[in-house]
């Protein structure tokens, strides 16, 4: 990866230097800025705004400043806690298991060659390539307690004695949601970190096996250091994309039984779309986005440090 | 490319407790990814009663087509939601790609001064929770009557698709050796035509990845065509599935797996066209990208 990028900075030193400057290209940025000016840049700036208010769509009245209200009222807001635990669970937990499974058939497949690694490559992505919503119904089917395929088999096999409640156990909700957001994220560390795998330069590998290396001393002394930046990046993207996932928690139990699945997401959600409180909902938004963003650089900052 | 392996010279110590063990565990995985998908189908063939059994079946005792023959039936217009679904994720992709490459262009290769703050806030805005801007967007697309019509769903993909385009269409064009554009510009053509001449034919197959994942993106989308859309005929397909067919008594199971492979097939050709690129397109994209 320094490799990659110095070789880059190389590249794109001389274009620095005789560059003729041509201002239209400076110029093509424009349309974006623009476009993310009105579709972003406005609707952040609002909600901000939004946050200091009571706004009720229902009342019929219009916005009204009350400062840190809502940020007072969020503070002691059993549900806004509850539900920020469960977007850190939901969040890290599965992008923990899904990053060690992908990365462990990255190592799996790494010696399979040709047609063969193809083709155990395009079946293991499949998962990727199922819509999100598509999976929270399937999973949801097969976790029906009467015709549910994953109770039939537990049955079967004799791991449990009576059909299991998945969705609606407090308990199991969230993790039976996880096991299908695993199943639909894994293939994404599988290809990142199979990619960087081969990225390895040979010589490498060879003059560790010269030296002797085992099996385990090679993964662990030679692979990883070289896929732990693949696999922080890839991480990072897994953990933001899961802050925001709607889609599979919404169709497979909308937040409940109890508020046992409810993340940040399904509750803002909750509260702008079902109860019309755009500020407080509003004021939840902004400080999701403080820690996502404090999140972000931390994370950044920490890769930056062991390159 | 995994030449390493093999190169070891194999002996009877190679076929072993090891070797097989980590054939089961392909294998299994192999078991674990496909199992549902098939499930999926083998489901959508099944009658409704079938679909119900307390003993699933699992091949389809009496095959039946009345699934898929029920989706083109009378009470839902599946064929809208599909449509729908794919004019408005179709128009984001081939939009934010339009709109991005030229910026991505400028991001890559231009020095100016707010080079870094725009590339770095284009980031940023990739990592925004869409749930933080629903209520402002949905008072913008309200006050701009773009509510309940596709034009203000692209709209709403855009806030995602966008920024997305520009940082994956980056790294494309980071990709593109400066020494091509400097040959061209040595032999003197202008500046736009070893744009569209030389640089656009080396970046489409980027261009074909970046738009395919935006259009993935959208379709995965549910949190916009639920809110922003009140008519029914005209949600997307992934909206419309979780609006009609979670009854509060009873789901046509059957029926939820045909809609639902219906609603895989586009997203599988388009992930399966792509799949090569993509590799690339993500790995430098999302390894060497920060």
């Amino acid at each position: 990866m320094t490799a990659a990028a110095a070789q880059r900075s190389t590249k794109a030193a001389p274009a620095r230097k005789n560059a003729e400057r041509v201002p239209w290209i400076d110029w093509m940025v424009l349309p974006t800025v623009g476009v993310l000016a009105v579709v972003i840049g406005y609707p952040v700036i609002y909600t901000l705004v939004l946050s200091t208010t009571k706004y009720n769509m229902l009342d019929m009245v219009p916005p009204r400043y009350i400062g840190g209200g809502n940020y007072e009222h969020l503070i002691s807001d059993p549900i806004f806690w509850t539900s920020l635990r469960n977007t850190v669970v939901y969040t890290f937990g599965s992008v923990i298991v899904s990053s060690l499974l992908g990365l462990a058939l990255a190592l799996l497949t790494e010696s399979l060659t040709g047609w063969r690694f193809r083709s155990v490559r395009a079946l293991l992505l499949t998962p990727w390539a199922v819509p999100f919503v598509v999976v929270a119904f399937l999973f949801r089917y097969m976790y029906l307690q009467n015709g549910g395929v994953i109770n039939a088999v537990l049955l079967d096999v004799g791991l449990i004695d009576k059909p299991v409640l998945w969705l609606n156990n407090s308990a199991l909700a969230l993790p039976a949601i996880m096991a299908a957001n695993i199943w639909a994220m894994m293939p994404f560390f599988f290809l990142l970190l199979s990619a960087a795998l081969a990225a390895i330069p040979n010589e490498v590998i060879e003059s560790a096996r010269i030296d002797k290396a085992g099996t385990w001393s090679m993964v662990f002394h030679i692979k990883l250091p070289f896929l732990k930046s693949a696999l922080f990046i890839s991480s990072l993207l897994m953990i933001i994309s899961n802050f925001n996932d709607f889609a599979k928690i919404w169709a497979m139990t909308q937040g409940g039984p109890g508020y046992s699945t409810t993340t940040l997401v399904i509750y803002v959600y909750w509260l702008a779309f079902e109860n019309f409180d755009f500020g407080y909902a509003s004021a939840i938004g902004v400080v999701w986005l403080v820690l996502l963003l404090v999140f972000a650089l931390v994370y950044l900052r920490a890769i930056r440090m062991n390159p | 490319m995994n030449t390493k392996a093999t190169s070891v010279p194999t002996g009877v110590r190679r076929i072993s407790a090891g070797r097989i063990v980590k054939y089961a565990a392909i294998a299994l995985a192999l078991f674990w990814s496909l199992a549902p998908v098939y499930w999926m189908l083998a489901t959508s063939f099944k009658t409704e009663l079938e679909a119900t059994r307390i003993d699933p079946t699992p091949i389809p005792v009496e095959p039946t087509l009345a699934n898929y023959i029920g989706l083109g039936g009378q009470s839902l217009p599946f064929f809208a939601f599909f449509f729908n679904s794919v004019i408005s994720c179709l128009a984001t992709a081939i939009i934010a790609v339009i709109i991005a490459t030229p910026a991505a262009y400028s991001l890559s290769r231009a020095r100016f001064r707010l080079r870094g703050p725009i590339s770095y806030s284009v980031l940023l805005f990739r990592m925004l929770p869409l749930v933080v801007m629903l209520a402002p967007l949905y008072l913008l697309l309200l006050n701009a009557r773009l509510l309940d019509s596709l034009a203000g769903l692209v709209v709403g993909f855009t806030t995602f698709g966008l920024p997305f385009a520009v940082w994956m269409m980056k790294s494309f064009i980071d990709a593109v050796p400066i020494e091509v554009e400097e040959a061209a510009r040595i032999d003197g053509y202008p500046r736009w035509q070893i744009l569209l001449r030389v640089v656009t034919p080396l970046i489409l197959p980027g261009l074909l990845t970046t738009g395919t994942f935006v259009f993935m993106e959208a379709w995965n989308n549910l949190i916009y065509p639920i809110t922003f859309m009140t008519t029914m005929d005209k949600q997307t397909l992934p909206a419309a599935l979780v609006l009609t067919f979670t009854g509060q008594f009873k789901t046509d199971w059957g029926g939820m797996m045909a809609a639902s492979t219906v609603t895989t097939v586009p997203l599988m050709i388009a992930f399966f066209a792509v799949q090569r690129s993509m590799v690339r397109g993500l790995t430098s994209g999302a390894v060497a990208g920060a």
